[in-house]
């Protein structure tokens, strides 16, 4: 029975990092005021600028980091079909006469319907071409005993 | 799946962000000597010292987070390679069976 494991670790590696480099930066900034290397009042030391220099655009550049892997993990829980978007706010409608399923468990479904039958035909795909390749005939109705039984 | 597949995979776009972070340890590990606000054969000033430990830590917090993401990308490729190889054997093994 095929199984798909969600792993979710490959993210928080890379949002531990980035906040940890974020914090980094950040004191970055105020290590020139907090050691006491820079005098209050008086025009920047180079250390200071330097400091400054780097430690700005490492904090932005970190939050961006961490954006990019907070939204990789978004996408791969919304792929696991564990997190659904929300359904967009339509007009108020007067009149409703039907009973309606909820909408988002229908485009869940409707999702989970597509990505199912993309991998069932690249799976029947690859099998074909192999099997073509091997001289084998056979494996056409093979195939679609198999994917009859799994969609059964 | 192609080897490009299988590298953007393994290495995302907040990867080479870590690996900029990567550089810019070194630069603010090495700073201090090539603007010469360090003197050389003298002990290591208060920047000197705060410059040179937070840009080893950011070396060594980055590279972890590069190799830590390509680590497990790479169990879950590989994961996958198996389920496939186990649905590939089943389609084989079936009409075997009837």
């Amino acid at each position: 029975m095929l199984t798909t494991r969600l792993t979710l670790g490959k993210y928080t590696c890379g949002m531990v990092a980035s906040l940890i480099i974020f914090l980094a930066g950040g004191w970055l900034i105020l290590a020139p005021f907090a050691l006491g290397y820079q005098p209050y009042g008086a025009d920047w030391t180079t250390q200071t600028v330097n400091d400054f220099a780097t430690g700005i655009p490492v904090a932005v550049v970190a939050l961006a980091s961490f954006a990019l892997f907070f939204i990789s993990l978004i996408g791969s829980l919304r792929a696991g079909g564990i997190l659904v978007s929300r359904p967009r706010p339509q007009a108020p409608v007067e009149y409703q006469p039907h009973v309606t399923t909820p909408l988002a468990s229908v485009t869940s479904q409707s999702d989970l319907d597509k990505t199912l039958a993309t991998l069932a035909a690249a799976l029947a795909a690859d099998l074909t071409a192999r099997r073509q390749a091997g001289g084998d005939q056979q494996s056409d109705q093979q195939v679609e005993q198999m994917m009859n039984r799994r969609e059964a | 799946m192609h080897v490009g597949d299988a590298f953007r995979r393994l290495v995302p776009p907040g990867s080479w962000v870590l690996f900029l972070f990567f550089l810019a340890g070194i630069w603010l590990a090495i700073s201090p000597f090539a603007m010469t606000t360090q003197a050389s054969g003298t002990h290591w000033i208060t920047p000197t010292i705060n410059n040179v430990a937070i840009g080893a830590i950011m070396m060594v917090v980055s590279l972890l987070g590069i190799l830590g993401y390509m680590l497990f990308a790479l169990r879950d490729l590989i994961r996958e390679a198996q389920a496939k190889q186990d649905i590939e054997r089943q389609a084989i093994e079936l009409p075997a069976n009837q």
